[in-house]
Order: C-alpha cells, then structure tokens, then sequence
C-alpha cells in the first residue's frame, strides 16, 4: 500500500528535481535561517538538491535505511562542511529540501480518501524516519570534521607534549629530557658564574626547560622554574660577590612568571579538550 | 489544525509518565545513545515527562518557532552541561517524538477517515516543530562550544 503512494510520490520527485531543487535554492538563498548560502550561487546550490531528490528513492526503498541513508548524509555534512556552512544552517537546508519536496507533491496530487490518507501518512513516516537518520548522521559527521580539525590546530603543541596515550615511555624520556637540561644550566651557571665571574645573557637559554615542563606537567613544571630560580641566586651569592643581586633577582621572578603562565595556559587547554572530547565523541 | 491535533496532545498529555519511561527503557539501550546507558532513570525520566508535559504548549502556540526555541535552547543547554554529544541530544529528541507515536499507534487513536486526517495533520505539525527543535539544539550547542581561537575555522 505504502509503495503504490511511495511510487507517486518518487515519481514526481525524480521528474520534477529540478524544478523542486530550483524552488529550494530560491528559498535557501533567503531564509533568514540560513544566512550563509546568501551569497552563493544558483549553480553552486541547486545541484545539492538536485543530488538528493536523485537519491530519494534509493534511500526510501531501502531495507536497511540507516546504512543506506549514511554514506549519503555523511557526504552532505562533509561538503556543506568543507563549503563553510554552519551544521545549523545544514540541517535547515536539508529541512527545507524536504519541506519542498512535499509542497511540491502535495500541489501535484490529492488525497482524498482513506486509503490515500493512510497511504500519505506511512509516506510520511518513512520520509521522517529517514531524515531522524539525517539529523543524527549530520551532526555526528560535524563533530568528527571539528574533531579532527582541532587536532589539526593542536598539532604543534601536542607534539611539543609529547603524550605518549599507552603511557610509561615518554614519561620516562621526558624526565630524562629535563634531568639533562636542568644539568647542563648548572654547569653553564657555574661556569659563568664562577670561572668567567658575569652573569650575561646564558640564562636566557633557561627558558626552554621552564617552558618544556610546564608544557609536560603543567603546575607541577613550575618546580622546575623555582629551581633554576634559586640556582642563579645561590650561585650569584657564591661566585659574584659585590654585584648587586638585582639583575638576577628579576631574572628569577621572570622564570616563576613565565612558568606560572604557560602552565596555566596548558591548564585551561587541556580542560577545553576534555570538554570538547566528551562532547564530540 | 488545533482541534484535530487535540487528540494527541490529550494523549501525551496524560500519558507523560508511561510515555516517558518506554522512552528511557529505549534511550538507556538504544545504541546511538550511548552517552544516556549509564544514566541514573530518575534523572533522564525527566527530560522526557518535561518535554510531555511542554508538548502542548508548543504544539497549539501561534508562534511555534519562538516557543519551540525557549524550550529546546534550555534542552540543549542542559544536555550541553551533562556533556551529551550533540548528536546524541539530537537522537534522544528524536526518540522522545517517535514514543509519541509509537504510545498513539499503540492505543489506536486514529481509525476513521476523520482521524487518519487528524493524524497526518498531527504529524505535520509536529514534524514542524521538530524542525524547528533541530535547529535551535543544533545552533545553541554550537554557541555553547564556541571558543574563541579554539573554534574550527568553518564552524
């Protein structure tokens, strides 16, 4: 009973998907709803509907229209993605084609008698049924996209973090890393400190650790600020007496500031990507 | 359109409670919302009995559009704060409108000619105001994760 409507239905519909897709490009074009397909062209909306009108009856008939429904769906979010469409004004769109899509088969045909009516309902739960796996589809498409363009973004500091998600090596590396760092500042601080008896530009070479760990463990890395803090004014008060201790005083409030900052930077980061894992996977 | 839509809503209505716990029993095992099976069901009941008992108001309203956002943009805003994935939020709304039905088909409310109009009619319009719904959850929980230089550049 349902496929004789269906039929109706699908044969307008793939006779009439130009003129329908036509309708649903003036439309989109502007509905305050969606506001970024404003600026596009006639030529470069219309073939979106075109696409799906074409399709329809491919996914209505289908006995699995889930799967059927999500190659398609997943190609639509990934270009309106791709074309910078917001995922609401997507979803609109595609609510719009449906709407049209209707308008259009309910001018063409009537129904009059119950067994039209209850053939026209069952069309539109099938149709419903079919864009409830849209809606979902689209959006779980939207946040993959997102997803992996945040990770994009991210590249360069997640890189700098070197996470190791199976844990236990990188840790191990890390700390090796720094062991090596905070070495070679003492040395560099005695030697300047005690053979050559300056305190010039070297330290500047104590921010990378200080960076490095509060990038890798966050509040905990400003220890390692503090200690190179307390090693320039301990050697300052070894070696180089009679220079005033100012220079080094604010050298080390500097290390404390900039690894305060960047760990609380790293802080807010990794919150933000918890958040934003959990809300897209 | 309201008198034939009042069936439905009388239905839902005073079957806010049956309806709401079929659809949790649903969404608790259904696996595309996985984020809702470790849920306590007195804390996902709710939403459901709310969105029931809100049915009416939206459905009869003559501005749906602006009724269906207050109530959805606080739905969204709520999923958004227990970290439901959108497009489980989405899903869940989805269910919540198919155990309508689902509840209706169940208790046989539209047999004659007359009902079969009024159930189309009723699905129109409660389609309309799901569209809506799928816009205002859609657009609020992206304003809700829009942060700044975190932001995906075409989002």
């Amino acid at each position: 009973m349902m496929k004789a409507y269906a039929t109706r239905l699908i044969d307008i519909i793939e006779t009439k998907s130009e003129e329908m897709a036509r309708r649903w490009a003036a439309d989109v074009r502007k509905n305050h709803r969606t506001p970024s397909y404003h600026g596009l062209t006639e030529e470069k909306v219309i073939p979106q509907a075109i696409f799906f009108y074409t399709h329809f009856r491919q996914m209505f008939f289908t006995d699995n229209p889930f799967d059927t429904a999500k190659g398609f769906f997943a190609r639509y979010a990934e270009e309106r993605y791709r074309g910078k469409i917001p995922l609401q004004e997507a979803i609109y769109g595609l609510i719009l084609m449906r709407r049209h899509l209707w308008l259009y088969a309910e001018f063409q045909t009537a129904y009059v008698t119950t067994v039209d009516l209850h053939q026209m309902a069952e069309g539109l739960n099938r149709t419903i049924l079919m864009f409830d796996y849209a809606m979902y589809q689209i959006t779980e498409k939207y946040q993959e996209l997102i997803s992996q363009d945040v990770d994009r973004k991210l590249g360069v500091i997640k890189t700098l973090r070197m996470e190791d998600p199976a844990g236990g090596k990188q840790g191990v590396f890390k700390t090796g890393l720094m062991g090596a760092f905070l070495l070679v500042a003492c040395l560099l601080t005695y030697y300047y400190h005690a053979t050559l008896g300056v305190g010039v530009i070297f330290t500047h070479l104590f921010y990378i650790p200080i960076i490095l760990a509060a990038i890798w463990w966050r509040k905990k890395g400003i220890l390692v600020a503090l200690f190179l803090g307390i090693l320039i004014i301990t050697s300052h008060a070894l070696f180089l007496r009679g220079v005033p201790f100012a220079d080094d005083i604010i050298r080390a409030s500097m290390f404390v500031l900039t690894g305060y900052v960047v760990a609380r930077l790293m802080d807010g980061l990794k919150k933000v990507e918890d958040m934003f894992r959990t809300l897209t996977t | 359109m309201k008198a034939y839509a009042t069936k439905l809503i009388d239905l839902t209505e005073s079957s806010a409670e049956k309806i709401a716990k079929q659809w949790a029993k649903d969404v608790k095992t259904n696996e595309k919302t996985k984020s809702y099976h470790g849920a306590a069901a007195e804390r996902i009941l709710l939403q459901a009995t709310e969105f029931y008992h809100h049915f009416r108001e939206m459905f009869v309203h003559d501005a749906p559009y602006r009724q269906a956002e207050k109530y959805f943009e606080h739905y969204a805003e709520e999923r958004y704060r227990e970290g439901i994935p959108l497009h489980e939020a989405v899903y869940a709304l989805i269910l919540m409108r198919r155990h309508i039905w689902l509840y209706a088909e169940f208790q046989a409310i539209f047999i004659t000619a007359v009902e079969h109009r009024q159930a189309v009619e009723s699905l129109s319009r409660t389609i309309l105001m799901f569209d809506y719904a799928m816009y205002a959850i859609t657009r609020k929980y992206r304003e809700l994760m829009k942060l700044e230089w975190f932001e995906a550049p075409n989002t």
